[in-house]
């Protein structure tokens, strides 16, 4: 594409780079300043000396960590859960944004069932009958407590079904004339023309399963089945009370290093981050929407 | 529109049948369950007459084994493990004592989940909702009462009276039985109380020795020469690095709390904020709302102007006060006797001129300070559940916890073999461990041995300080912690009994379980005074004391006042 | 006989429809709807010991308890303005981001922003709180920047009005990589086609972003703006939890912060519930009325 810039047009470029380029120094500069810390030693940590670059340098906690299986074990779950729940996730969400995309005359009860779907976005249960739900119903302690509660996430839902809905419809219905099933007009024509939105719904799913720490540890009876995010948050100890019992004292007196515990947490980080880029390319290539007659 | 009405009303009713289905389902779990449980109750119960023959030939054995196998459920409040050495990737499951247990008593101990210890109480909270209760719990004093009062809790009176080790007897009869029988209705025994020495909670101050030795100054005695060590501290470079970089006195923005705070400042102004004191006309009288908390407020002010305090302790949590510890930024803190093992140690690794002792908090009127001390200072207690067949079992794992733990395993009861103390329950402790521990030591060193008595329950708590005395002593370093706060008479420990001695403490009379207003009003209560307390010690008028104290009382402090002096009228050890 | 017909061949169209949307309604019904029946906790004195079945029935009782509460007002506010901001800016910022990123022609540099505005969201606020404090300390690189250019230190954590707006800032920061892919999927998925034509007939850049992106994007601008008002009485727990202190309180206690210190102080869980149910009501009531809105006046279902 041929397109003389204007001297405008670069001063905004230019601009805009150097304001971008600050916007990603001011990402990166968290990770940088946490790797800083876990490579650090454990009392310039404690200390709180440690900014953007370690002192007292030492590999140590990545040592440690290399022998850890408590920490191997629990990055297995995450994976697992993250592979398993994304797929069921998908599936679920794309089969209920597909009917529900659709016009009301095309499909009389979509009011019904979008607004079935829609109260839950506002109204829950509580922590205490989900349990007995999930209790009830035997997933206590099994993966499947993290991953089916969660497995229609309406948010996600409706986002796709919007963007289903902007997808021109002349495909469609030359497909529908053709005899084609709505099964195969969802494979065959929604799908490929909704990368950019698949992407961007599968991205949010693996990061939502990734990051959720909570439900491990109310749904999981033994550590052994916590995911990544679960374990993690059992380094931290936190007294929230008044008076400090001789068990208190002896976890505060031998409370993980807080090198180990930040190489534990970037580390944790780390390959939901690698995931990114490779999306990445849905987001910044358009699909072009072949044969569109305007 | 109307349709979209009709769809809406349509999924209201759908709702509403399937909760009113989905409850039904689930009571109709419930009543198939309950029969169940109740059948194995029977069994038991049936089964007791043929059981308790051989029980009763096996009465008076503390360590008897079961002829079957008995399957007890129990939760876990779970920390990681505390030593480096326990082996890597251990499960509570695979805890060295759960495989003794059942080898010593063939009890199977099952835990029914174990949870990070923060989020225990939401966990045990759901368990008790959905329904099902373990066999052992070891519960606070707060579910302790509810229990109690639902009638869940199993008579343990017999079972005490028959398999009670001598060991755990002593424990329990080292307070003159006082924490037991306040456990017990109607002659009906609930709970094996886990109780402490209440002077654990003693308030001294620890303090920077070699800046005291930089600034020539002595440790203070009075509030006045502590303002003025704090004010060398802040003003007169004690670390002596040309910088002024330092300042006197570390607090949390938590007034009152676990550690860090400034309990120890207020109790040397004779003030006791979040205590119950007895005054003169013999009534309890809370003690925030005292005209000496609006003094050690003033005191706290001036101090703040003047830079001892930090200017942005209102901002700063724990953790940042043990920065600052640790980082050599602060040279006194109010606390207990243990921060010489955590975190003041780390202090001294960083900085290998740092000292730090222990001194009696000062006070007013050329006087050493009073510390606040509870009359009772009880962290769980260990029940059993009223449905479940073997109440002696529980009896039974505690004295076996209580064995394991004497010098008798001494050689195999170590974190690489796999034992993790705190991922068993139930565990009583010594309840004067810490004075235990003080004098057998000393005696020890005194007589020059390698080890401490032979007889002494939980003979690795009290051998390790020991050691580490010993490593201290010639000189090597890294046993500071323990020698400090454990063993010497100017540590922690030392000083804190000292003051008991003396008797120069003041009781906080209420220990009861929070009253009605309290549950409701606390938190507010709570909240201002935090608020209030540190807006003053920032600069706030003083006379916002006042108007603290008169919405306290609006709030529901006068009627907590009015509670707490009722449960006192009924309950108190006078 | 021919309107059944047409009824018979409709339901046979629509069939598929309602087999796509089985397991999702199952999954839902169960897991969503199956716990509803906690609800009736927000009308109960709550016991876990005798749990829903036998706890007593109080009416409104946990209702009028929290609405009674000398501080709700304040509480109410402070909540409600925080997230007013924090659903404003961090609906603008990433827009504003997402457009400026589409800018960039260099593919590279434009994955490197991307991937690293994304970062912050990865980062627990237990983690990140630790990290604002230091930097908004008196002697922290901030201030040092502001002496630079000779404004006098500011305690920022401790004055209520900076406070809010680093509660704000920073929470627009850590979530702006998660909205603004959205708005790049929504940017990306407009028709090409429509800018090659604008550029025949001449329009610069910044009007094809004025008459093609924008519109293109405004049916996920609604979206979003919608949904998130059903956050509005959500203003992050954790966060505030982790950098609130006493100094602050009266500008930055929120109704999740509250509910909490009720929580651990007493273990109130029917007074919790009966917020929850205020908070779903409310929230419910504003996402429902900007639905028909929407629907009102643009014909535009939201969902």
């Amino acid at each position: 594409m041929v397109y003389k810039a204007s001297l405008g047009r670069k001063v905004f470029t230019f601009v805009n780079v150097l304001f971008l380029v600050a916007i990603t120094l001011l990402g990166i500069l968290p990770f940088v300043h946490l790797l800083s810390v876990s490579l650090s030693s454990n009392v310039a940590a404690m200390a709180a000396e440690v900014k953007l670059w370690p002192v007292g340098f030492t590999f140590e906690a990545y040592h440690y960590l290399g022998k850890k299986v408590e920490f191997l074990r629990s990055l297995g779950v995450s994976v697992e859960r993250v592979v398993l729940g994304t797929i069921i996730n998908m599936v679920l969400t794309v089969l209920a944004a597909y009917p529900l995309s659709k016009s009301n005359e095309q499909f009389r009860f979509r009011t019904l069932y979008v607004w079935f779907f829609a109260i839950t976005m506002f109204f829950g249960g509580g922590l205490i009958p989900t349990y007995i739900v999930i209790k009830e119903t035997a997933l206590l302690n099994s993966i499947w407590a993290l991953i089916l509660p969660g497995a229609l996430n309406v948010w996600n839902m409706v986002m796709l079904l919007n963007f289903f809905r902007n997808i021109p419809k002349d495909m469609e219905e030359a497909a529908t004339i053709d005899g084609a099933s709505q099964w195969s007009i969802l494979w065959r024509i929604y799908l490929p023309v909704s990368l950019p939105a698949l992407a961007t719904i599968l991205l949010f799913m693996m990061v939502g399963h990734w990051n959720s720490w909570f439900d491990g540890i109310l749904y999981m009876n033994s550590p052994e089945k916590y995911p990544l995010q679960s374990y993690l948050s059992t380094l931290v100890t936190s007294i929230n009370k008044k008076a400090i019992s001789l068990d208190d004292l002896n976890a505060l007196e031998n409370v993980s290093e807080k090198t180990l515990r930040t190489a534990q947490i970037f580390l944790g980080a780390l390959p939901i981050m690698l995931v990114y880029p490779f999306l990445q390319k849905y987001f910044i290539k358009g699909i072009t929407v072949g044969s569109v007659k305007e | 529109m109307r349709k979209k009405w009709a769809s809406f009303v349509l999924v209201i009713a759908f709702i509403m049948a399937f909760s009113v289905l989905s409850a039904c389902g689930s009571n109709d779990e419930k009543s198939s369950d309950q029969p169940k449980q109740e059948s194995t109750a029977s069994a038991d119960g049936t089964g007791k007459s043929d059981e308790t023959p051989s029980a009763t030939t096996e009465a008076a054995d503390p360590f008897g084994k079961y002829a079957e196998t008995l399957t007890v459920k129990e939760v876990l409040g779970y920390g990681p493990p505390e030593d480096p050495k326990t082996p890597s990737g251990l499960t509570p499951d695979q805890n060295a004592y759960i495989k003794d247990l059942k080898d010593k008593l063939n009890i199977d101990l099952k835990y029914m989940w174990t949870v990070p210890s923060d989020q225990y109480e939401q966990k045990f909270s759901l368990t008790v909702a959905s329904g099902d209760l373990p066999d052992i719990m070891d519960v606070d004093i707060r579910n302790f009462e509810k229990f109690k009062s639902q009638g869940v809790l199993a008579d343990l009176t017999e079972a005490y009276e028959k398999y009670a080790s001598p060991t755990l007897r002593k424990f329990m009869e080292s307070d003159g039985g006082q924490a037991m029988k306040s456990l017990s209705q109607d002659g009906k025994l609930y709970g094996i109380p886990g109780f402490e020495e209440p002077f654990l909670s003693t308030q001294i101050m620890w303090i920077r020795s070699d800046w005291l030795k930089n600034v020539n100054m002595e440790a203070p005695k009075t509030i006045d020469e502590l303002e003025k060590v704090a004010e060398a501290f802040t003003s007169g470079d004690p670390d002596k690095n040309g910088k002024k970089d330092t300042y006197g006195l570390a607090i949390s923005k938590a007034i009152i709390s676990w550690g860090f705070d400034t309990r120890g400042l207020f109790n040397g102004h004779n003030s006791y904020p979040g205590g119950w004191i007895k005054g003169s006309d013999g009534k309890l009288a809370a003690g925030e709302i005292q005209p000496e908390t609006k003094t050690a407020l003033e005191r706290l002010q001036g101090w703040y102007k003047k830079g001892i305090l930090d200017k942005e302790f209102a901002l700063k949590d724990d953790n940042k006060v043990v920065e600052d510890i640790v980082g050599s930024k602060v040279g006194i803190v109010y606390g207990e006797w243990w921060y010489s093992n955590w975190p003041l140690n780390l202090n001294r690794d960083k900085d290998a001129n740092a000292d730090w002792i222990a001194v009696q908090i000062p006070g007013i009127d050329g006087k050493p300070g009073k510390s606040l001390v509870p009359r009772v200072r009880m962290g769980h207690i260990v029940t059993v559940n009223s449905k479940f067949s073997n109440p002696e079992a529980a009896i039974k794992m505690i004295n076996f916890y209580i064995d394991k733990n004497s010098k008798a395993y001494y050689d195999t009861n170590k974190p690489e073999n796999g034992y993790v103390y705190n991922w068993f329950v139930p565990r009583i402790y010594n309840p004067v461990e810490m004075e235990t521990i003080y004098t057998e030591v000393n005696k020890a060193l005194e007589s020059k041995q390698d080890q401490v008595s032979e007889d002494v329950p939980y003979f690795i708590n009290v051998q390790k300080p020991l050691d580490a005395a010993k490593k201290f002593l010639a000189g090597d370093k890294s046993g500071w912690g323990l020698y400090m706060s454990r063993v010497s008479p100017d540590g922690g420990w030392g000083v804190t009994r000292k003051i008991r001695d003396n008797k120069d403490y003041v009781y906080n009379e209420f220990y009861g379980t929070a009253t009605e207003t309290m549950v409701e009003k606390g938190a507010q209560l709570d909240k201002m005074l935090g608020e209030t307390f540190t807006k003053i010690v920032m600069g706030a008028p003083i006379s916002e004391f006042d108007k603290f104290v008169d919405s306290w009382k609006a709030l529901g402090g006068d009627d907590i006042t009015n509670e707490v002096n009722d449960w006192y009228q009924k309950n108190a050890v006078k | 006989m021919k309107g059944n017909a047409i009824q018979r061949r409709k339901m046979r169209w629509e069939f598929p429809f309602h087999m796509m949307l089985l397991p999702g309604v199952l999954v839902t019904l169960v897991y969503a709807y199956g716990p509803m029946f906690g609800i009736v906790m927000a009308f109960q004195k709550f016991d876990p010991v005798l749990s829903f079945w036998k706890s007593k029935f109080v009416g409104w009782k946990n209702f009028r308890y929290i609405f009674h509460l000398p501080e709700f007002n304040q509480v109410l506010w402070n909540t409600v303005l925080i997230s007013v901001l924090k659903i404003g800016f961090g609906l603008l910022v990433p827009l504003l981001l997402a457009l400026l990123l589409n800018e960039l022609t260099k593919n590279g540099l434009k994955r490197i922003v991307q991937t690293s505005i994304f970062l912050p969201f990865f980062l627990s606020w237990t983690v990140l709180g630790g990290v604002l404090l230091e930097l908004f300390m008196l002697k922290g690189p901030i201030n040092s920047l502001l002496s630079g250019v000779g404004v006098e230190p500011i305690m920022f954590m401790g004055d209520g009005n900076w406070f809010r707006a680093i509660i704000v800032g920073s929470d627009v920061w850590k979530g702006m990589g998660y909205n603004m892919i959205i708005f790049l999927a929504a940017i990306v998925g407009i028709n090409s086609s429509l800018y090659e034509a604008a550029e025949v007939d001449g329009a610069g850049k910044w009007k094809q972003m004025i008459h093609i992106t924008l519109p293109g994007m405004a049916p996920i601008i609604i979206l979003m703006a919608t949904l998130s008002l059903g956050n509005i009485l959500n203003a992050g727990f954790d966060q505030i939890l982790i950098l609130y202190n006493p100094i602050v309180y009266e500008h930055a206690d929120v109704i999740d912060t509250f509910v909490y210190r009720l929580g651990i102080f007493s273990q109130q869980y029917a007074p919790a519930a009966a917020i929850g149910l205020f908070k779903s009501a409310i929230s419910l009531g504003l996402v429902g009325f900007s639905y028909f809105l929407a629907y009102r006046f643009s014909n535009y279902r939201i969902f």
